[in-house]
């Protein structure tokens, strides 16, 4: 393709994204408080970019960032390829039906997800530790400070590019015919290639000394900086022009996902024994029949896991991953529970049953799939951790039990107050708007990972007893949060809001 | 059905506003029993809504709702009991099947023996074949047709059909307007919003007009047939 015309199209495809962030930004239902939100989220980035090297330097730290950096690296790559992969081409700037009247170009298609991909507690989370590490171990050199963010950033740029092009390789390969058993294979391939690294020193040294090790170097100052943060930055360039085209190759191949999904027949089954199992039954069928939620909680209860088994976790550390997965699993469709139903909510809404018992069912399949997802993960990492103390196995029990008390909790107090109208069928959609799920994701992750954090904590010390009482007191307060859940829907004006806006 | 004297759809003074938007501003209705009745007016005029509190989806925010005597804030789930409602948007779990769909709703409705009725309006609408396959897949007609289907299921003492013809094919149209004579026949009220005013008039003993969330006149469905009809209905609606 002649440069000039492709200069041309790339310039048209980030015209278009500014009319389409335009639109999103003109449809936020509370722009002031989005305001706010974009502030704090920039504000701590510039925080994670600079606290850290004003704060006191201990060598022992430096030692162990110097040897963690290489791996985390890789980690943050690893991360957003996983996600991208995951999600089928990384998110969407409109949702497919609002798209589907307007020219979208696959260029801008592309943009859109690379711009919405920050968007993520997971993203930002992990370039918040990757600046903050640079700016540690930079020190309150403001030039060498400089230097040092320059290269951390560069190198989350060509993380985030390098993983939205794989995810549009990856859905461009399943889009094929046996598409779907050859990405499993990859897959497969990706992960017992990141297990055999953790027993393997030959393998680990391969991918460690690759450009994140030379990244590292550089971030540690065992290297001159010299041309590295241009060489990232031209990296990140061609990453995101080999992304537009992989895209573009992408948009050319109907999805399959949702093909299969349209026409896929299911036998009938014998009636079910009670109004309750009726419902749980039509729930579970609309969770577990849907290619991106079946995916999305099988990747989030064996990833974790399966790290976990080949890299061992102590039992104290294993009891953090719960909160992790948990979290994870909540975000697929939790905390927007209700547009499962999409329109046929509406439908729902008028069948002869207590809207109690309609809510129990819904808390319940969410609750199954969370607890499950929490229970694998912990199950296959327990596998190479050694026998658990008893404060320990105590600490995993309660955490799996707390987590998933609190993810249930948010996620339907967040269904009731803040419904959306979603198509959940494509693997791209999100539950609900970007910014709504940063918060969700952000408030999920810090409850959860201080609750686990404190639980690992007290088994540390062997006071099961501790650990018994505090998760008593937050189950409590679980329970207390699911009552008011409770209460709200009985309410028929509440109910109708979320019927109808889900509806919509 | 009930056996309860006067009308079995019964709606005074009724109200509804979502936050500042009044979407119907004072709609009186009264059908008796074995009648059908259309609801006629432009985008916006509340027709929907209407039937959103009939099928004890939206509570009213003001106004007297009755079905077959069940006040609609008092008695919800006897409402819900009698009534049959198709929505006017979708209406269909996406990953549940048309016989999945009919299962819940036996189940939810104590309904025995539901089967071959089941098996017959699936026929008659043409869904036989598509019984097992998941409602994503369906086509706008398709979804219309098992709407009207599960709301017919139970037949119910009040049918409410929400733009019951819209997008579906003539086989479609045939076997909705079926279910209307039978349930008419059977002693059921009904009322039915929509567009198509030719369709209304077949279907329906009376018409009424609603204009900015009110009701602006009643008429018999005769008056409204053909030229001079559409005039007259032309003239209802400015």
């Amino acid at each position: 393709m002649p440069i000039e015309r492709s200069w041309t199209e790339w310039r048209g495809a980030a015209t278009d994204l500014r009319h389409l962030l335009w639109f999103r930004a003109r449809t936020v239902r509370r722009p002031r408080a989005a305001a706010t939100a974009l502030v704090v989220l920039l504000g701590l980035t510039a925080a994670a970019a600079v606290v850290p090297a004003l704060t006191g330097r201990h060598e022992s730290t430096l030692d162990r960032l110097d040897d963690l950096l290489p791996a985390y690296l890789l980690a943050v790559l690893a991360l957003s390829t996983a996600t991208a992969v995951a999600s089928g081409g990384g998110r969407e700037v409109l949702a497919r039906d609002a798209a589907a009247g307007h020219p979208i170009d696959p260029f801008t298609d592309h943009l859109g997800a690379l711009v919405l991909a920050p968007l993520s507690a997971a993203w930002l989370l992990q370039s918040w530790f990757l600046l903050g590490a640079a700016a540690y171990e930079a020190g309150p050199h403001p030039v060498r400070l400089l230097t040092a963010d320059a290269v951390a950033l560069a190198w989350i740029g060509c993380a985030t590019a390098a993983g939205q092009l794989v995810g549009w390789l990856a859905e461009w390969l399943r889009r094929s015919p046996r598409g779907v058993a050859a990405v499993r294979v990859a897959g497969a391939i990706a992960l017992i290639t990141a297990g055999a690294s953790g027993v393997l020193p030959d393998l680990r040294g391969l991918l460690l000394d690759g450009p994140a090790g030379r990244t590292a170097d550089v971030l540690t100052g065992h290297a001159a900086t010299g041309p590295a943060p241009a060489l990232l930055l031209a990296a990140c360039v061609l990453l995101v022009v080999a992304g537009g085209h992989a895209a573009r190759l992408t948009a050319r191949r109907v999805p399959r996902d949702e093909t299969r999904l349209a026409s896929r027949s299911y036998a009938s089954r014998s009636p079910a024994r009670s109004d309750l199992a009726a419902l749980v039954r039509t729930d579970r069928a609309s969770v577990w029949r849907s290619v991106p939620l079946r995916r999305g909680t099988y990747f989030l209860a064996l990833a974790p896991g399966l790290v976990a088994l080949t890299h061992p976790l102590s039992w104290s550390s294993l009891a953090v991953l719960p909160g992790l997965v948990v979290s994870g699993c909540a975000l697929l469709f939790g905390v927007n529970a209700w547009a499962i139903d999409g329109q046929g909510l509406l439908w729902r809404e008028t069948l002869p049953v207590p809207p109690g018992l309609a809510l129990l069912a819904r808390a319940k399949v969410l609750a199954e799939l969370l607890l499950g997802a929490g229970l694998v993960t912990v199950v296959l990492g327990g596998l190479r951790a050694g026998p658990p103390s008893g404060a320990e196995a105590t600490a995993v029990a309660v955490a799996l039990l707390v987590v998933t008390g609190q993810a249930l909790s948010g996620s339907l107090r967040w269904s009731l107050r803040s419904p959306y109208a979603v198509d959940l069928r494509s693997a791209r959609a999100t539950p609900a708007p970007p910014l709504a799920m940063v918060g969700y994701s952000s408030r999920l992750a810090l409850v959860t990972t201080v609750t686990t954090m404190l639980l690992g904590a007290l088994a540390i010390q062997g006071r099961a007893d501790l650990v018994l009482a505090v998760g008593g007191v937050l189950v409590a307060w679980s329970a207390l949060r699911l009552a008011g859940v409770w209460r709200s829907w009985r309410d028929p004006v509440a109910r109708a809001r979320v019927v109808t806006v889900v509806a919509a | 059905m009930t056996g309860e004297e006067g009308p079995a759809i019964e709606v005074a003074g009724l109200r509804v506003a979502f936050g500042a938007v009044e979407a119907v501003a004072g709609v009186d209705l009264s059908v008796p029993a074995g009648h059908a009745l259309a609801l006629l007016g432009r985008n916006g005029a509340g027709k929907s809504t209407t039937m959103r509190v009939l099928a004890g989806v939206v509570p009213p925010a003001d106004g007297v709702v009755r079905v077959c005597g069940h006040d609609v804030r008092d008695e919800l789930l006897t409402v819900k009991r009698l009534v049959g409602y198709c929505p006017d948007v979708g209406g269909l779990v996406p990953r549940a099947t048309p016989w999945e769909h009919l299962q819940l709703s036996a189940r939810l409705r104590r309904l025995t023996g539901w089967e071959p009725r089941a098996r017959d309006l699936l026929e008659r609408f043409e869904l036989g074949n598509a019984a097992h396959r998941v409602t994503s897949g369906f086509s706008h007609g398709m979804s219309r047709r098992l709407s009207v289907l599960l709301a017919a299921l139970h037949e119910p003492a009040v049918l409410l059909l929400d733009e019951p013809f819209d997008g579906v094919d003539p086989v479609g149209v045939e076997a909705t307007m079926e279910v209307i004579d039978d349930a008419r026949a059977g002693g059921a009220a009904v009322l039915v919003s929509t567009h198509l005013r030719d369709l209304a008039v077949q279907a329906c003993g009376e018409v009424t007009v609603l204009r900015g969330g009110t009701g602006v006149a009643t008429v018999p469905a005769a008056t409204m047939a053909g030229e001079e009809g559409a005039r007259a209905y032309r003239a209802l609606l400015d």
